[in-house]
């Protein structure tokens, strides 16, 4: 059962999430990368930065809850079990640090047919609350088997 | 801090996989899919057991790339595609290649294989600003 591609446009309410410098920590920790940017306040300061900032890929932690309606959505029905994460794509346009509250709205980007599998792309734009200023661009393919 | 950057630079970045990597993955990330931390789960939907997440091999690519750059917000734009999965105990080389240069932006194509010399992320691309 192909996904209805009537679907491509809708759109999601925006997911607020608060970056707190705690949770960059873990974050860094997890993957291993302990760029002194991220977790060492002092060296962090005497960067260009003047201070913390999340590592760009921190985009995956503020961007889930609102990815999350896509792939959990009733009308969509996406056959979970059947669905593996294909491709990822991000455009960090902005820095983002440890204060900030990222609002990120998603969409259905496409949907597509490959052979005897589904595509559905979703796309999610991620703001600073502050300035309204876009921070990331990202584009998750989910691949659903039949 | 400019890059230094030509055509035909590459760089690599090496990641051990220890054991409870996906777990501790799952709690910095949220994402508790029991693929991620049940073993007996993953083994039971064909992957051999629990893998790690697949935007956590993501963050080793962009680790990769952001120490070549000597600065994460250098990095414009990262793309990848998961080709197989990594399980916990697997070591991961990630290997980035410049491909061209415009307008002061590096275009780089990527790839990350597992010990086995399987291609766990590929078709994977970065934009660097080299400014």
């Amino acid at each position: 059962m192909a996904v209805d591609k009537k679907f491509i446009g809708k759109k999601y309410p925006p997911v607020e999430y608060e970056v707190c410098k705690e949770k960059v920590k873990e974050y860094a920790t997890a993957v291993g990368d302990l760029n002194p940017l991220y977790i060492d306040e002092q060296k962090a300061q005497q960067s260009r930065y003047k201070g913390l900032i999340a590592p760009p890929m921190f985009a995956v932690v503020y961007t889930k809850d609102a990815i999350a309606q896509v792939m959990f959505d009733r009308e969509l029905a996406l056959n979970l079990p059947m669905l593996v994460h294909g491709e990822q794509e991000y455009e960090f346009v902005g820095v983002v640090r440890p204060g900030d509250v990222i609002e990120t709205e998603a969409y259905v980007a496409d949907i597509y047919e490959k052979g005897d599998k589904d595509f559905v792309v979703a796309g999610g734009i991620s703001k600073k609350k502050s300035d309204g200023s876009i921070v990331t661009r990202g584009k998750w393919t989910f691949v659903i088997r039949r | 801090m400019a890059i230094t950057a030509k055509i035909g630079d590459v760089f690599t970045l090496q990641k051990e996989v220890d054991k409870y990597r996906p777990i501790f993955y799952a709690g910095a990330s949220g994402d508790f899919n029991p693929i991620h931390i049940d073993a007996e789960f993953g083994k039971m939907v064909g992957l051999g057991g629990a893998i790690l997440q697949g935007l956590c091999t993501m963050a080793f690519v962009m680790q990769t790339v952001s120490e070549w750059s000597h600065d994460p917000y250098k990095v414009k734009k990262l793309k990848v595609r998961f080709a197989k999965p990594v399980l916990p105990e697997d070591t991961i080389t990630i290997t980035g290649r410049v491909a061209s240069i415009d307008n002061n932006t590096a275009h780089c194509e990527l790839i990350a294989k597992k010990q086995t010399g399987d291609e766990v992320i590929n078709n994977a691309f970065a934009e660097v600003d080299l400014g």
